[in-house]
């Protein structure tokens, strides 16, 4: 249901061939010329078929090619994080939370949440909120009861306030391993569930989250749409969509820049740090392949969202998609 | 600043294979930096889950889990550690108090069924 620039399958092998050829940093002068060719990369493709990276796979070979991938990165993924971002995917994250502005009492899902950063911040946030409201509540003289006074000196809160909710729903279970050690290590316990599950078939009944966040996940995902509708079910009505991914640099300079750093140095910081080069090429060639921000915006439409928006943030490196469900 | 290397150092660290020590210390100040309550809430909260287990599956999941096959409820056997959706006739596994909800993990739990029959004739 995606569309494509129509272009020769040749092209895409051929830009794929130049691509690895990019790796030896002697050979930049083909940088332009394999620029080119994969930024029209996004060929057609036969029935049941789709893309890993620059190569054509079958779509159930992408499910498999994609989960071995993150079974692959799980223990150093957060790590990869910091140093391919440069950190910045903190500030990306925190972007993120700030447009949810979630209440206290807020259920949220996370798909494709894996090492559990959304949820992390989703408490925090939640919990802050709650402080804010009361001292709030002290500054304006309002008398406290004494069940909010006496939650306030707690030092431990049995549950989160308001009865907020987060579950974390990764398809991968080494991803959400990893996630939940990082919970009881920093001392996230209440509140929080971990579920394997499949975005394009959520495990969960219809209407009960308030809001449905994926962020550097969907385009992992085989059936993008399915995945939306699956979005839409699982939310109530008034519920909010929120995805965080990749998408095209607006700005042709700065995309240069981008492209060069994507795919001389992520690959290689791949190498080094998580000794797995071919997960990291993939991711790279993976960002190419997600539709750019407007197309995005249509299937969120098609889903049934309504009031569908992005904001593109670090020039369009990454941007953020919202949709309400009405 | 992480993350960037010169044509030099990159070699010579691809030699020594030596991962750059600044990725965890963001990811301490990081954590630092998140709350200033968070160290107390961490130690407290150590302190419980070592008492209680930490593998074991949280009954609140039950209200929120369905089938992905058939949307319908699940039930929780304990003595087997899996979510069972009787209608379909498979199980679904619960490890390290994570359910595995994809349908290819599930079990098949036919012979149960086929038991139950010859008590009926």
């Amino acid at each position: 249901s995606a569309k494509f620039t129509p272009l020769p399958k040749m092209a895409a092998s051929i830009g794929a061939v130049v691509c690895r050829a990019l790796h030896s940093r002697r050979h930049g002068k083909f940088l332009s010329i394999g620029r080119g060719l994969f930024s029209g990369a996004r060929c057609l493709v036969a029935e049941g078929e789709t893309h890993f990276g620059f190569q054509t796979v079958s779509e159930t070979e992408k499910g498999e090619k994609v989960y071995h991938v993150f079974e692959s990165v799980a223990k150093k993924y957060d790590i990869m994080n910091d140093s391919m971002s440069l950190g910045i995917h903190r500030l990306w994250k925190d972007i993120l939370l700030h447009q949810m502005n979630p209440y206290p009492g807020t259920q949220l899902l996370d798909v494709a949440g894996g090492t559990g950063d959304i949820a992390f911040r989703f408490i925090n946030y939640v919990r802050s909120q709650w402080e804010h409201q009361i001292r709030q509540k002290l500054k304006s003289h309002q008398n406290l009861s004494w069940q909010e006074i006496s939650k306030s000196y707690q030092e431990e809160e049995l549950k989160l306030p308001g009865g907020s909710q987060v579950v974390v729903c990764d398809i991968n279970k080494e991803m959400l391993k990893v996630g939940k050690q990082k919970a009881q290590h920093l001392g996230y316990s209440e509140g929080l569930s971990w579920v394997v599950g499949n975005a394009e078939e959520l495990p969960f009944n219809d209407s009960k989250f308030d809001v449905y966040t994926i962020a550097f996940g969907i385009r992992n995902v085989t059936h993008i749409d399915q995945a939306l509708q699956e979005a839409y079910r699982v939310l109530k009505p008034g519920g909010r969509f929120l995805c965080l991914e990749f998408s095209q640099v607006n700005n042709p300079l700065f995309s240069r820049l981008y492209d060069l750093y994507s795919f001389q140095v992520i690959p290689v910081l791949g190498e080094i740090i998580a000794g797995d080069w071919k997960s990291y090429q993939y991711l790279v060639e993976s960002i190419r392949h997600f539709p750019a921000q407007e197309e995005f915006k249509a299937m969120i439409e098609d889903a049934g969202f309504l009031k569908v928006e992005y904001r593109n943030l670090t020039s369009g490196i990454v941007a953020i998609h919202s949709g309400f469900k009405l | 600043m992480r993350g960037w290397y010169g044509s030099r150092t990159l070699a010579s660290v691809l030699l020594c294979r030596q991962p750059p020590p600044s990725g965890a210390g963001a990811a301490a100040a990081a954590a630092h930096r998140r709350s200033p309550g968070a160290a107390a809430r961490r130690h407290a909260s150590d302190r419980q889950t070592g008492q209680g287990q930490p593998q074991a599956f949280d009954p609140a999941l039950l209200e929120l889990l369905v089938c992905p096959l058939s949307k319908k409820p699940l039930r929780y056997e304990a003595s087997t550690n899996e979510l069972i959706n009787k209608e379909l006739g498979i199980a679904y596994p619960v490890i390290d108090g994570i359910p595995n909800m994809i349908p290819q993990a599930a079990r098949m739990i036919d012979r149960k069924a086929q038991d139950e029959e010859p008590k009926q004739t």
